[in-house]
């Protein structure tokens, strides 16, 4: 076995090892994308260079031949049409993969690209013609090869600049693309690159055979101009930004096609780049599409602002919903609201009223606009005379209500929108206009839905605060639960002389019951039960308090009307007022075959007597602890002592049991627990009290939630032990 | 729980309605924290309807039982349902407070 691993061992190694090695070559090939795209920019940059360099060599060549010889045309078309290609797809390829950069909705961003990196070249293209016209007029010399050298550095800049302008405006035609759009987009991009087999087969587009093609083509063009999309999110200024590039790049446009319109079987050179009908295409393309986007921009300018005010308003719903998951204060959303309602409506003045609790005379102004608190204060008082302060109303003509017209008001239209629920009213909302008729349908639909939304936002946020808060306090309820049920002892000393059973459920919400023992002597156990008034958190801090007078008072062993007289005493001083404490103490004697109990308002005892066979009540008097908290609760309670018979049942409870309600909402009742003893008696002590817990739920039937704590304890006194 | 108040001379009669549980009470106690209630001489509480009394509704009455009797003012409960009255029992208010069957008792100890 271990010869084995050891075999095993080197080849684990190399394993390792080359995964090892591997990992460089996986790493790589996430840089490979990139790497590829600068590579191949590079190589697109370097083949263009490289084309246009032999073609203007070449073109030189043959125009120097054709000075010489003046006969010979150009001797390479092939070459000469080769190069033209190749430039043409270097550039439009360089420049297709860098108007991918192009991203977002900067448009303006998109036109200034065409413009400083394209249509500045048809600029420059005019100036470098002048200079050369201003050469050859001054020297008064012709000489074909300047003129060569300039058209041929116009053909790179043209082809510059239709590449850029191509590839920028397909980014805009893609922009919020569909499918559809993208397929016709391909299928164009790859019928204008096929126009450039032609012109390598040098063929003449011109020709009969072609026409209805470019036909075609030009048509094709003509619907790819009607995406526009982008221009509607451009914003009034904008638009008239983005007019003036236009007029700029169709300027360079019209430069290009007049310069070399002009130069169109010109018997001056060698090369004509009209022939090249990819070129004549691009630019059709090109210059329809800036017209196109031109015209709808020129026509939109005048809604624009419409455009704008909905997509304003847009954006202010966006962030009144989104307030909430920005933990927003409540103040921050009438904020929103009120600047929010003020632009929508285009107000020339406005306040809103805020209600503060749930009284509807606490006002507070919380925003004002070019208003004064003077006038508001006429204003609502008017509404009141009107009776309708607190509900929708629009008045678009205010100089026709009389009581508008006393008030000589700057303004003729007002519009009241209460932000209310269904249940409560937050606030409202008063908005004016100093023309009639300022308050339109539209307007007010707007306006009420930014108010719904804020109700939205504003309940909700206050939801959020309320489960906050509840979170809170059923994180308090659980410690609260958890003290409780340390106060609760955990088992009895088990002894020959008695068997004692305990059954304790607590409510879901705390509540106050209690029980505890204390050995007394060795013959003697002092046994407590009780009940704090109240729940939750008081009621078990109080519990602990029972809990330490109990275990205080009871050290000097005193009989247990004693013990509630000074119980009471003692609690007089600490419990409030609306609580009090019902309580039953036992002290229970072996030797003397008795116990001796007080009972300070608790449940009364249940008991058998095996001597009578007879189950009985104790009923004793004794009033509840903190009720009378003075020296005159010692007049109201009683002691009793009774002895016990071997067999004897003493069955002590809280109301929780008796109280217990069934679904029928009938309670439990002390003489349906009696009869249940009555039934069982003959059993263990343990036996009872599932018996008895038992008849109980099956009486409240099925819940998860008691209403009440339960507590039972039943103690089955045993015959002397022979020993004894 | 509905607590409805009824004036007659120097006596107010209050109505219970329904069950006078933890939530409930609280309307109890502010019904009777009323400075204007120390103006009668007998107040007189209808207990015909009051079906359930939690021990936050005795404690309620506990806490302004003392405040009535020292401005002798008399609180008077009747028409009182044998499980509420149990309830009072047991705690040994019965001792305490003036518990009668009915109403004609009710204002024939009130008058005294």
């Amino acid at each position: 076995m271990a010869k084995e691993q050891k075999f095993f061992l080197p080849y684990k190694l190399i394993k390792s090892r080359a995964s090892h090695f591997l990992s460089p070559i996986k790493l790589s090939t996430v840089f490979r994308f990139m790497l590829y795209r600068t590579n191949a920019k590079s190589l697109f940059i370097t083949s263009a260079l490289v084309s246009w360099s032999l073609l203007l060599a070449n073109v030189l060549l043959a125009a120097e031949s054709l000075r010489q010889e003046s006969s010979n045309g150009l001797d390479l078309p092939f070459v000469n049409n080769f190069l033209i290609v190749v430039f043409i797809i270097s550039v439009f390829g360089f420049q297709r993969m860098s108007a991918d950069n192009l991203k977002g909705i900067d448009f303006i961003g998109y036109l200034w690209n065409i413009f400083a990196k394209g249509g500045i070249a048809a600029y420059l293209s005019v100036a470098l013609y002048m200079v050369y016209r201003m050469v050859t007029n001054y020297s008064n010399v012709q000489s074909p090869l300047l003129l060569h050298m300039v058209y041929q550095v116009n053909f790179g800049l043209l082809v510059l600049f239709l590449a850029k302008a191509f590839y920028v405006w397909r980014q805009l035609i893609l922009y919020h693309k569909n499918k559809f759009i993208q397929i016709a987009w391909d299928w164009y991009e790859i019928l204008l690159f096929a126009t450039l087999i032609l012109t390598l087969l040098n063929f003449n587009y011109s020709s009969l055979i072609f026409l209805p093609l470019l036909g075609l083509i030009g048509l094709y063009t003509l619907f790819l101009c009607t995406n526009l999309k982008w221009v509607a999110y451009l914003t009034f200024n904008k638009k008239g930004r983005s007019l003036i590039l236009l007029v700029a790049i169709l300027l360079a446009c019209y430069i290009f096609a007049d310069f070399f319109y002009n130069f169109a079987d010109s018997p001056l050179l060698v090369i004509d780049y009209t022939d090249v009908g990819f070129l004549l295409l691009a630019m059709f393309f090109v210059a329809l599409y800036t017209f196109a986007a031109f015209l709808v921009a020129l026509f939109s300018l005048p809604t624009s602002s419409v455009f704008e005010q909905k997509s304003e308003d847009l954006l202010n719903f966006q962030r009144l919903s989104q307030s909430i998951q920005q933990g927003q204060s409540e103040k921050q959303v009438y904020d929103m609201l009120f600047e929010s309602t003020v632009k929508a409506a285009d107000a020339s003045a406005a306040w809103l009223e805020i209600f503060k609790g749930e009284k509807k005379d606490e006002i507070e102004l919380c925003h004002q606009l070019t208003i004064e608190e003077e006038q508001i204060k006429r204003i609502r008082h008017l509404l009141l005379a009107y009776n309708i302060q607190h509900i929708d109303y629009i008045n678009n003509n205010l100089d026709r209500n009389p009581g508008f017209r006393d008030l000589t008001l700057p303004w003729k239209s007002l519009i009241i929108l209460p932000i209310k629920s269904k249940k409560h009213l937050f606030g409202v909302l008063y908005l004016l206009k100093d023309i009639e008729q300022g308050f339109d349908r539209e307007t007010v639909n707007v306006l009420r839905t930014f108010t719904n939304q804020t109700i939205l936002t504003i309940e909700n946020l206050r939801l959020v605060h309320e489960s906050l808060q509840n979170e809170r306090y059923k994180e308090e309820l659980k410690i609260a639960s958890l003290v409780q049920d340390s106060l609760i002892p955990k088992k009895f000393p088990s002894d020959s002389w008695f068997e004692i059973s305990t059954h304790a459920k607590a409510a879901k919400e705390v509540g106050g019951d209690f029980y505890d023992f204390l050995q007394l002597s060795e013959s003697r156990i002092a046994i407590i039960i009780g009940d704090v008034s109240g729940k939750g958190i008081s009621a078990a801090f109080h519990m602990a308090q029972m809990k330490g007078i109990f275990h205080g008072l009871m050290q000097q062993d005193m009989p247990p009307s004693e013990f509630m007289k000074q119980a009471n005493s003692a609690l007089s001083r600490c419990l409030e007022k609306t609580s009090f404490i019902t309580s039953a103490l036992y002290i229970i004697d072996y030797r003397m075959k008795g116990f001796m109990f007080a009972r300070a308002g608790h449940c009364h005892t249940l008991y058998y007597n095996s001597m009578m066979d007879d189950t009985f009540y104790f009923q004793t008097d004794g009033l509840g602890l903190g009720i009378i908290r003075d020296k005159s609760y010692n007049n109201h309670v009683r002691e009793m002592y009774y002895d016990y018979n071997p067999s004897d049942v003493m069955v002590i409870y809280t109301d929780g049991i008796v109280e217990a309600r069934s679904p029928a909402n009938e309670e439990y009742g002390e003489e349906r627990l009696r009869y249940m003893l009555t039934q069982t008696y003959h059993l263990e002590a343990e036996d009872i009290k599932c018996a008895i817990i038992n008849d109980l739920e099956d009486f409240t039937g099925p819940t998860e939630n008691l209403y009440d704590d339960q507590t039972l304890l039943v103690i089955k006194f045993k015959p002397t032990q022979p020993s004894e | 729980m509905k607590i409805t108040n009824q004036i007659k001379d120097t006596t107010i009669i209050i109505t219970l309605d329904g069950e006078l549980d933890a939530s409930s009470s609280v309307m109890l106690d502010e019904a009777l924290s009323d400075p204007e209630i120390m103006t009668y001489s007998k107040i007189l509480v209808d207990c015909k309807d009051l079906n359930y009394i939690s021990s936050a509704g005795l404690g309620v009455f506990i806490s302004h039982l003392q405040r009535f009797e020292d401005a002798q003012i008399k609180l008077i409960f009747y028409n009182m349902q044998d499980k509420v009255r149990n309830v009072f029992e047991i705690l040994g208010l019965d001792l305490l407070m003036t518990i009668v069957s009915d109403y004609e008792e009710a204002m024939t100890i009130a008058d005294e």
